[in-house]
Formats: C-alpha cells, structure tokens, sequence
C-alpha cells in the first residue's frame, strides 16, 4: 500500500479534486464511467494504460465522494480501486524471465472499458431513437377539450398608486367588546317555514325565502334550510340554467309534515 | 367499405399501435395480407396529400403519428404528460439487455460496474423489459429481454432496427485485432460477446421518417 502515498496529489487535468467534486462523482454511473472519462479526457492508450498514474487519480476523485454516497455505490468505486491497486501490484512484482506468454494484468481491466464503452455507443443511439420518437405525437397529445383560458386581467398600477392606496387603509378599529345578540333567524325556522310553503305549493323558488327579510342572515339560513331538506329527501333542487331562479320541489309527500316542529 | 377506409378509421381512433392481425378484426372480410397492402395505399395517399401525420410502424403495431416537424407546434400543449425520459442507469442497463437478451442481471452489473437491480425493476414497471426465462446458473437466475413497448419507446420497428454491435464507434471487435499481443483483452472471457449481433434489415433513420 506504501506505494499509494508516493503517486499521491497527482496533478487533476479534469477538474478532479477539491470540494466541489462530491457534486462531479454523482455525474457518473459508476466506477467504469469515471474510469473511462479518466482516460478519455487525457487521451489516454486505453491499451497501454499508465495504471499507477490513473490509480492516483481515480483515488483521488472518489475521496470526497465516497461519504456522501450510499454504501453500495461507494462499495463499486472502492471495489474498483482495489482492482487498479492490485493490477498495480501484479505490475511491480518482479516477474521470472522465461513465461512463455504472459497476459498483461491490466487486459481484463480493458476488455471491461471496452465493452463498458461499447455499451455507451448503444446508449447514445438509444437516445437519438429516443429523442426521434418523441418528435412524433400520437392521437391524445393533446388534450380534448382545454379548460378555458382563466381571464386574467393584469393590474395596471404604479407604485405611486399602491402607496397612495396603501397609506388610506385605514388603521383596524380597537376591538370591541360586546355581546352581540344572536342570530336574529335559524335554519330551523327557515326549514318550518319552507315545510309549509312546499306543502301548499310544490313548488317554491328559493329567492322567495328570504327575499321578504333581504338580509345575508336569511338568505344563508334559507340556503342552508334548503340544503337541509334536500338531504332529508323531502325536496328536491333544481336549476334549469346558471343565473336562473332555483326551485325546491316536493318529494312525495314531504309536504304534509309541515308544522311538525319548531314553528315560528 | 374499402379496406383502407376500414384500417384508416380503426387506426385513426386508437391511441396506440396495433398489430395487423388487430387491425383486421374489424371487418370478417380483412386478412392480414389486406390490411399490410391498404396501410401501404394509406402511406401513399398521405405522403401524396402532404398530410401532417403517416402510418409509422412501431413494433408490430402501426400507428397514426405527427410527423416530427410539426412536433415545435405540438410541444406547446404540454397538458398532456410525456412519456419521461430514460435515465442514464436505465438507458445503459436496457442498451445491454437489447444487445445480449436474454441476460441475467449478473450479467448486466458485470458489463456496468454497479448494482442493476433497482434500474431492473424499474424497468419492468414500464414494461421496457420483462423476464423471458431462466438461467442455468446457481439459482436459476431470471433472464431479461425487451418488449414491444420498448421498441415502441424508441420508434423502432424490431431489436434489429439497432445497429450492429459492428456498427458503433468502438468495436469490440477492435479489440481482437489488435496486434500487441500482451495488452490484448481477452475478449473470449466476455460472458457472451458479440452474442449474435442482430442482423441490420434496415438503418435506424428509417425507421421513422
């Protein structure tokens, strides 16, 4: 291992090392990736590969990696330094002179960027058919029926304007403290009342509810009275169009309990 | 009815690509034989009239599509969710599985280096890939191939749509060739190089023009 502190700081001709390279090894997929891109950038042989230089720097790049990665993944870039450190070796270990044909320790090393590279070359094509592809819709692309554009008016206001506006907003009123006196009409009466009219009528436009009172207070009791008996089956709801009166009809014979309770 | 009246209508309404032998369930009177020669008169006459889609043939299936220029004009709807685009992990897990199915996942993390079992399961959620058999191996390990989505995916109309492992830039032919003999990689250690590479019927570049 002695000998991976002497190749050590190697010089970076890819950028590699320094802080900002945790960001540089999540750009590759993997040891093979970063290897290739190691030889690649530097016009490296890839079959005379300097293994000690190329150790270096792959050691060098994973350093400040290798923490933030999942186990796993660090697990693949340190399993491959252990392979360049052990080819390394197998480099420097004094051979006996008479083998008769000996295989280079780095050859399986290469065949696997080979045919990493190789695999690149059918990802890029893969890409290109990919991007071909998506150049062609098919029926639904496009959505049936767009919602309609939201009329967006656009604000037209200066600065001085929303100043202007912003200085006249009046400072809220101290809170007061009184018991108001509560609702002055309920749903309970609201529902008695419609009770009686859908048992003459069968049929009673909602305005006619509370359009004698003409207050907020009433008309939101009468809604919710209508609402109410709607629930209970007893009249039924209708609107012809947006805008148009709204009718409560009788159900049946939901007429005929009126009274019953809560009269007013 | 004329027949290509028939498979116009039939395609014109689907949203994905279909099989001849679909198409021709449309009518008792269509064989195989006859949709194959009305697509061809449908082909032509759109060709001739200058129309804004073509017949593309997708797998097996064939489909009503935009023709790619009109795709800077479509790209403006973007209501409708696209098919997303591949990751690198998975682009090179399905490039290895496209060349050497059927392959094991052993295989494939020998080829990239890393673990392939999330990217696998991914893509068979996409149905990219799916599993065509089983290996010898310990365990008898499942064995992946692609599927007609896949070359949907990538508007080819067969695996042989893809290059030969010839074709590409670096070869790993150009390995066994060369001379010096120490460095040589011993590519006869590969599990299964150069697995039959696919015959190429037709260029990439046609297959969708």
């Amino acid at each position: 291992m002695n000998s991976t502190s002497t190749v050590r700081a190697p010089d970076s001709p890819v950028g590699i090392g320094g802080e900002s390279f945790v960001v540089e090894l999540e750009r590759f997929q993997g040891p093979l990736d970063l290897l290739l891109h190691l030889i690649r950038s530097q016009d490296i042989d890839v079959f005379d590969i300097p293994i000690s230089h190329i150790t270096a720097q792959f050691r060098a790049a994973i350093e400040h990696g290798l923490d933030e990665m999942p186990l796993e993944r660090a697990g693949e870039f340190i399993e491959m330094s252990a392979t360049l450190i052990r080819i390394k070796a197998q480099l420097l270990l004094p051979r006996p002179e008479k083998l008769e044909w000996e295989e280079d320790p780095r050859a399986e090393l290469v065949r696997r960027l080979l045919e990493y590279e190789h695999f690149q070359d059918v990802v890029h094509v893969l890409q290109t058919a990919e991007a071909q592809r998506g150049r062609h819709m098919g029926k639904g692309f496009v959505e049936t029926r767009p919602p309609p554009a939201a009329s967006r008016s656009i604000l037209q206001l200066t600065l001085d304007e929303l100043l202007h506006a912003a200085a006249h907003i009046p400072e809220p009123l101290p809170p007061i403290h009184v018991r108001a006196p509560s609702s002055t009409v309920t749903v309970g009466e609201k529902v008695s009342l419609l009770r009686r009219l859908i048992g003459r009528a069968k049929r009673v436009a909602l305005d006619r509810l509370f359009k004698p009172w003409g207050t907020r207070a009433h008309a939101v009791a009468a809604l919710l009275a209508a609402l109410e008996m709607a629930r209970q089956q007893v009249v039924r709801i209708e609107q012809t169009k947006p805008f148009s009166p709204i009718w409560l009809l009788a159900v049946g014979r939901g007429g005929e309990e009126s009274d019953a309770e809560e009269n007013s | 009815m004329k027949p290509e009246q028939i498979v116009e209508a039939t395609l014109f309404a689907s949203q994905t690509p279909l099989t001849p032998a679909e198409l021709a369930r449309a009518d008792e009177g269509l064989s195989d034989a006859d949709v194959e020669q009305a697509i061809q008169v449908l082909r032509e006459r759109y060709e001739a009239n200058e129309a804004a889609f073509q017949v593309y043939q997708l797998g097996d299936g064939y489909q009503i599509l935009t023709r790619p220029e009109f795709a800077p004009y479509l790209e403006r709807f973007d209501s409708v969710p696209r098919p997303p685009h591949l990751s690198p992990a998975a682009l090179e897990s399905l490039a290895i599985i496209a060349y050497r199915q059927p392959i094991g996942r052993i295989e494939i993390e020998d080829v990239r280096g890393v673990s392939a079992s999330s990217v696998l399961r991914t893509l068979l959620d996409w149905e990219l890939i799916t599993v065509v058999g089983r290996g010898d191996g310990l365990g008898r390990p499942l064995l992946y191939g692609t599927t007609d989505r896949f070359l949907e995916h990538f508007g080819l109309k067969g695996i042989s749509d893809l290059p030969s492992a010839e074709e590409l830039p670096v070869e790993l032919g150009a390995a066994k060739e060369q001379p010096e003999a120490e460095a040589a990689p011993e590519l006869d250690q590969a599990p299964e190089v150069d697995a039959e590479p696919p015959v190429v019927a037709l260029p990439a570049s046609d297959t969708l023009t």
